[in-house]
C-alpha cells in the first residue's frame, strides 16, 4: 500500500516536472504553458475552497482573496520596492488575517447563507479596489516588474526572471511547485487529526462542540488557511500578467473555484486539482469552437452533473468501498 | 459524598413558553440520577442548560462550586461535564472507531500544528487515543462493529456509540439523554449494566433522561421529576413511586403510569 | 427628499419582484438559483424582440416574456434539478447545476441576441414634474405601478389560490406537506416556473427604461441574493422587505454618497455584513440550528 502511494506520488511529480515540459517542447505548443500554469494556480485557490467545504461551508468568495493577494503583492513591489519573493508569503498572510476578521462573524452562518455572503464578499473586494487610492482605482497597477532573483545565503535558487530566455517555463515550474506544496499541505491536514476534526465539524457541529472541539476556532483556522491559498495564487497571477485591475478576479472566478471543487469531488483531496484541470483545460481546448465555446462548455458541465452528481472522482468509489 | 453539581433556580424561556421553570437540585459525586417527566416537560432543555448548549434565561449551574452556565459548551465539556444527545448524534461518515478517536479531543496534549507536522507528542497522542478507543469499544462490547461505518448501524448500536463518544472525553459528569430509546429489552439491560459499571469502575457521575421506567427504577440512586418545566418531586425510586403528584402527572399525560 | 423616496420605491418594486422569484425557488426546493439574473436578462430580450423587432405592443412583449420564462423554468426544474436532487449525496450539488445553467443561458443569449445593449422605444412620453421637488418620467411611473401590481397579484395568488396554498405548505414543511398529499414534484415545477416568470417579467419591464445587455445577469443575481439576505431567505415578506430596503438604500446612497465617488454599493455591502453578524437569519427569516 505504502509503496504504491510513493510510486503514485513519484509518477505524478515526474509527469508534472518532466513529462509536461518535454511534451510541450516536442509539440511546440508553448501556449500550453500559460494554460497549465493557470491550472496549477487556480487549483491552489480551489484547494482552499475545498478545505472550507471540508468543514461544511460553501465558499464562493475565493476570488476576493485572490484579488486581495494580487494587490498586496503588486502594491508591496511597486510602492515599497519589496522583492516578489517576499511579497508572496506576505500576500498569503494578509489574506489570512483579513479572513480571520471577516470569518469571525460570517462563519456562524451556514448553508446558502454563508454561500451568499461569500459571494457578496467578492463584489465588496472589487468595489474596495475601485474606491481605494493605494490600488489606483479602475486604472489598476501595471508594468509590474518580473520576479527578481531569489537567493538564500548568497546562493541563487531562482535566477532573475527578466534574464531568462524562457520565463514561461519558469512560471510554470514556480506554479507547479507551489501547487505540489499546497496539496501536500492539504493532504497532510486531511490525514492528520486536524482533518478528522474538520470532518467532525462538517458532519455535526453540535456534537463536535459537545466533545470539546473549539468549533469557532477551527472554522476560522480552516477559513484562514483557505484564504492563504487564495492570496498566494492571486499574487503569482499578478506576477505573470505584470498587472492587476479590480476586475482581475470577479464573481465568476469565485464561482469557478467552487465548481472546480464540486466537479472533482468534495470527498477527495485531489478532487479540486482534477476539477480545475478538466474545466479550465477543457475551456481552453474548446476555444476552437469559437462562438459555441460557452454553449458547449456549459452543456458539458450540466451533462457531467447529471451523470456524476457527486464529482468525477466518485467514479472510483463504484469499484471498491471507500477511498 | 460531596456535591459535584448544583442546579440553582435554572429557567429557560422560548418566547412566551417557559420550557424550564426555576428548577433546582443537587447532584452528589458518583451518583446516578435520573430526570423523568412526560414528553415536552423540559428534560432535554434542562440537559442543554446544564451543558451550556443554550443560555439560561435566569438561574445558574455550578460545577464543583464554579459557575459553568455561561461558558461556551466546549469549555464546559473541557471541565468534565459532557452530554450526549437525545437525537442520536454521531459522525455519520466515520467508522465506530474513528468516531471514538475523534471524540478524544479533550485529551489531546499536542497542538494542531503538532498534529500537522506529526510531532512526537502528536504521535504519542494518536497512539493513546487508539488504545483508549479500543478500550472503550471493549468496555461497551462494540468489538464486532469496530470498523463499521456509523451510518450503517441500527438504532441500538447508535445509542451505544453515542455513549462511547461521551466516554471518550473522559467525563466527570456524563449527561445521557434517553440512552435506551430504540433498544430492545436485552440491549437495554446490557446498557443498564454498562452505566452501572461506568460509575462503579470509572467513578463517573451520571445524569440521565429516560422513559423506560423499569430501567430507570433499576438504575437510579435518585430521581428528579419535572412536569411543565417545573420540578414536582425528588427522591429515591421507592419514594418517587409512592408520590401521588408523580402518579397524577403521569396519569394526566399520554404516557403510561409508572407501571412496573 | 421626495425625489429620493420616489426613486427608492420605483427601484424597490423591481427588486422585490426579482427577490420574490428567487426566494420562492429557494423555499420550495432549497436551491439557490444562480441563474436568476440570466432569467431576468432573457426576459428583457424576449420583450425587446417582440416590441422592437416585431413591432408588437409592449403588453404583448411583456406577456411573451412571462410565458417564455415560465416554460424555461418548468423545463429546467423537470429535466435538470429534479434528477440531480434525487441522485446527489450533498444538496449543495444543485449549486453546480444552477451555475452551469447560468453559463448555459448566457451562452444561449449570446448566440441568439448578441452582446449589444438593446432597448425599446419609450412606451409613454413626458415627465411628471412637481415643482422640481419630484421629477419622474411617466414611463418610470407606469413601470413602477406595473411592478407593484405584479407583487400584489403574486401575494394574492400565494394567499388565496389552491396552488399558492399548496406551495406555501410545501415551503413550510416538506415532509408534512407530502403526508398531507401535496404532489411535491408538481408544485416544485410550478414554483420554479413561477419564480422564473417573475424574473422574466422584471426583465420585460426594465428593458423599456434601462435597456438590457448580456452582462447584466450576474450583478442582478448578486443584488437578488443581497435582498433575500436582508429580508431572510425563503420568506415572502422578507423578499419584499429586502427588495424595497435595497432600492431605498441605493437611491439614498446615490444621492448622498455621490460626492465621495462611486461607493454606494461598498457602503451597502459593508452595512449588510455588519447586519448579518448580528442577525444571521435576516429581518424575517427563521432562526436555524
Ligand atoms: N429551540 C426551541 N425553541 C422553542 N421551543 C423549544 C425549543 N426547544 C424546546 N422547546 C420547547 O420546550 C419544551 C420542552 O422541550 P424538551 O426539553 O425537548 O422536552 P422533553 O425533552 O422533556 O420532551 C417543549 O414544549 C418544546 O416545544
Ligand atoms: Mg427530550
Amino acid at each position: 500500500m505504502n509503496t504504491q502511494k510513493l510510486l503514485g506520488v513519484a509518477g505524478f511529480l515526474f509527469a508534472v516536472f518532466v513529462l509536461v515540459p518535454w511534451g510541450i517542447a516536442a509539440s511546440g505548443r508553448w501556449d500550453f504553458y500559460y494554460t497549465l500554469t493557470s491550472v496549477a494556480l487556480l487549483s491552489i485557490g480551489a484547494a482552499g475552497v475545498w478545505l472550507t467545504f471540508y468543514i461544511g461551508r460553501i465558499n464562493i468568495g475565493q476570488g476576493a482573496y485572490a484579488l486581495m493577494g494580487g494587490y498586496v503583492s503588486a502594491v508591496l513591489i511597486m510602492k515599497a520596492g519589496i522583492s516578489f519573493w517576499a511579497t508572496l508569503p506576505l500576500a498569503g498572510l494578509f489574506c489570512a488575517v483579513i479572513s480571520v476578521l471577516i470569518g469571525l462573524p460570517i462563519l456562524r452562518l451556514r448553508g446558502v447563507y454563508f454561500a451568499m455572503v461569500t459571494l457578496v464578499l467578492t463584489e465588496v473586494t472589487r468595489l474596495t479596489a475601485l474606491a481605494l487610492s493605494v490600488t489606483n482605482g479602475a486604472k489598476g497597477i501595471t508594468s509590474i516588474p518580473l520576479p527578481g532573483e531569489l537567493s538564500l545565503f548568497g546562493l541563487t535558487i531562482v535566477p532573475d526572471f527578466a534574464t531568462m530566455q524562457n520565463p514561461k517555463l519558469a512560471f510554470y515550474l514556480l506554479a507547479a511547485t507551489l501547487m505540489v506544496l499546497s496539496y501536500a499541505a492539504l493532504w497532510r491536514i486531511v490525514n492528520s487529526r486536524l482533518g478528522h476534526l474538520c470532518r467532525s465539524l462538517q458532519q455535526n457541529e453540535e456534537l463536535a462542540s459537545s466533545i470539546g472541539v473549539n468549533t469557532a476556532y477551527l472554522r476560522v483556522l480552516a477559513y484562514a488557511i483557505s484564504s492563504f491559498f487564495g492570496g498566494i495564487a492571486g499574487a503569482v497571477f499578478v506576477a505573470i500578467s505584470q498587472s492587476i485591475y479590480p476586475s482581475s478576479f470577479v464573481v465568476t472566478d469565485s464561482v469557478n473555484f467552487m465548481l472546480y471543487c464540486f466537479l472533482g469531488g468534495l470527498g477527495y483531496v485531489f478532487g479540486p486539482m482534477l476539477g480545475t484541470l478538466l474545466l479550465y483545460f477543457g475551456w481552453d481546448l474548446l476555444s476552437i469552437a469559437k462562438q459555441y465555446q460557452l454553449l458547449i462548455y456549459s452543456s458539458a458541465m450540466i451533462a457531467l452533473m447529471l451523470a456524476v452528481p457527486n464529482g468525477v472522482l466518485s467514479l472510483l468509489d463504484r469499484k471498491g468501498g471507500r477511498k | 459524598m460531596s456535591t459535584i453539581l448544583e442546579v440553582k433556580a435554572i429557567t429557560k424561556r422560548y418566547g412566551g413558553l417557559t420550557a424550564v421553570n426555576a428548577v433546582s437540585f443537587d447532584v452528589a459525586e458518583g451518583e446516578i440520577l435520573s430526570v423523568i417527566g412526560p414528553n415536552g416537560a423540559g428534560k432535554s432543555t434542562l440537559f442543554k442548560l446544564i451543558s451550556s448548549f443554550v443560555p439560561a434565561t435566569s438561574g445558574e449551574v455550578l460545577f464543583r462550586g464554579a459557575k459553568i452556565s455561561d461558558l461556551a459548551p466546549h469549555k464546559v465539556a473541557r471541565m468534565g461535564v459532557v452530554r450526549t444527545f437525545q437525537e442520536t448524534t454521531i459522525f455519520k461518515s466515520m467508522t465506530v472507531r474513528e468516531n471514538i478517536i475523534v471524540a478524544h479531543q479533550l485529551r489531546a496534549k499536542a497542538s494542531l500544528l503538532g498534529f500537522f507536522i506529526g510531532s512526537a507528542q502528536a504521535r504519542a497522542d494518536e497512539e493513546a487515543f487508539g488504545a483508549s478507543a479500543d478500550d472503550i469499544v471493549d468496555f461497551l462490547g462494540l468489538g464486532a462493529i469496530r470498523d463499521e461505518l456509523a451510518s450503517n448501524l441500527p438504532q441500538g448500536h447508535l445509542r451505544a456509540l453515542g455513549m462511547a463518544i461521551g466516554l471518550a472525553t473522559n467525563p466527570t459528569v456524563l449527561l445521557l439523554d434517553e440512552p435506551f430509546a430504540g433498544m430492545n429489552h436485552d440491549e437495554t439491560m446490557n446498557m443498564v449494566a454498562n452505566v452501572r459499571r461506568l460509575r462503579d469502575e470509572r467513578g463517573v457521575t451520571v445524569l440521565l433522561v429516560e422513559h423506560d421506567m423499569p430501567a430507570v427504577m433499576k438504575i437510579s440512586d435518585r430521581i428528579v421529576v419535572i412536569n411543565f418545566g417545573e420540578k414536582i418531586a425528588e427522591g429515591t425510586p421507592a419514594e418517587i413511586q409512592a408520590n401521588p403528584r408523580v402518579i397524577e402527572a403521569y396519569l394526566g399525560s399520554e404516557d403510561a403510569a409508572i407501571g412496573m | 427628499m421626495e425625489q429620493i423616496l420616489a426613486n427608492g420605491l420605483y427601484l424597490g418594486a423591481q427588486y422585490a419582484l426579482i427577490a420574490l422569484g428567487l426566494t420562492l425557488i429557494f423555499s420550495l426546493m432549497n436551491v439557490l438559483n444562480f441563474a436568476h439574473g440570466q432569467m431576468y436578462v432573457l426576459g428583457g430580450f424576449v420583450t425587446y424582440t417582440f416590441v422592437a423587432q416585431f413591432g408588437l405592443p409592449f403588453i404583448v412583449g411583456l406577456l411573451a416574456s412571462a410565458v417564455v420564462l415560465a416554460v424555461v423554468g418548468a423545463l429546467i426544474e423537470k429535466f435538470l434539478f429534479r434528477p440531480v436532487i434525487r441522485k446527489s449525496k450533498r444538496e449543495e450539488s444543485t449549486m453546480l447545476l444552477a451555475a452551469g445553467i447560468a453559463f448555459f443561458l448566457d451562452a444561449v443569449i449570446l448566440l441568439v441576441f448578441g452582446e449589444k445593449q438593446r432597448g425599446v422605444p419609450k412606451i409613454v412620453n413626458g415627465v411628471f414634474n412637481w415643482d422640481f421637488r419630484l421629477i419622474m418620467p411617466y414611463d418610470r411611473i407606469l413601470i413602477g405601478v406595473l411592478a407593484i401590481a405584479a407583487i400584489v397579484g403574486f401575494i394574492l395568488y400565494m394567499q388565496y389560490s389552491r396552488t399558492g396554498r399548496a406551495m406555501r405548505a410545501l415551503a413550510q414543511d416538506r415532509v408534512a406537506a407530502q403526508l398531507m398529499g401535496v404532489d411535491v414534484d408538481r408544485y416544485s415545477m410550478i414554483g420554479f416556473a413561477l419564480g422564473a416568470m417573475l424574473a422574466g417579467v422584471v426583465g420585460g419591464l426594465l428593458v423599456t427604461i434601462t435597456g438590457i445587455n448580456l452582462g447584466m445577469g450576474g450583478p442582478t443575481s448578486i443584488k437578488a441574493f443581497m435582498m433575500i439576505m436582508i429580508g431572510g431567505a425563503g420568506v415572502i415578506s422578507g423578499a419584499i422587505a429586502g427588495g424595497f430596503i435595497l432600492g431605498m438604500m441605493e437611491s439614498i446612497g446615490l444621492s448622498v454618497l455621490a460626492v465621495y465617488g462611486d461607493i454606494t454599493y461598498l457602503v451597502i455591502f459593508a452595512t449588510l455584513m455588519i447586519f448579518l453578524a448580528f442577525r444571521p437569519q435576516g429581518l424575517m427569516g427563521k432562526p436555524w440550528g
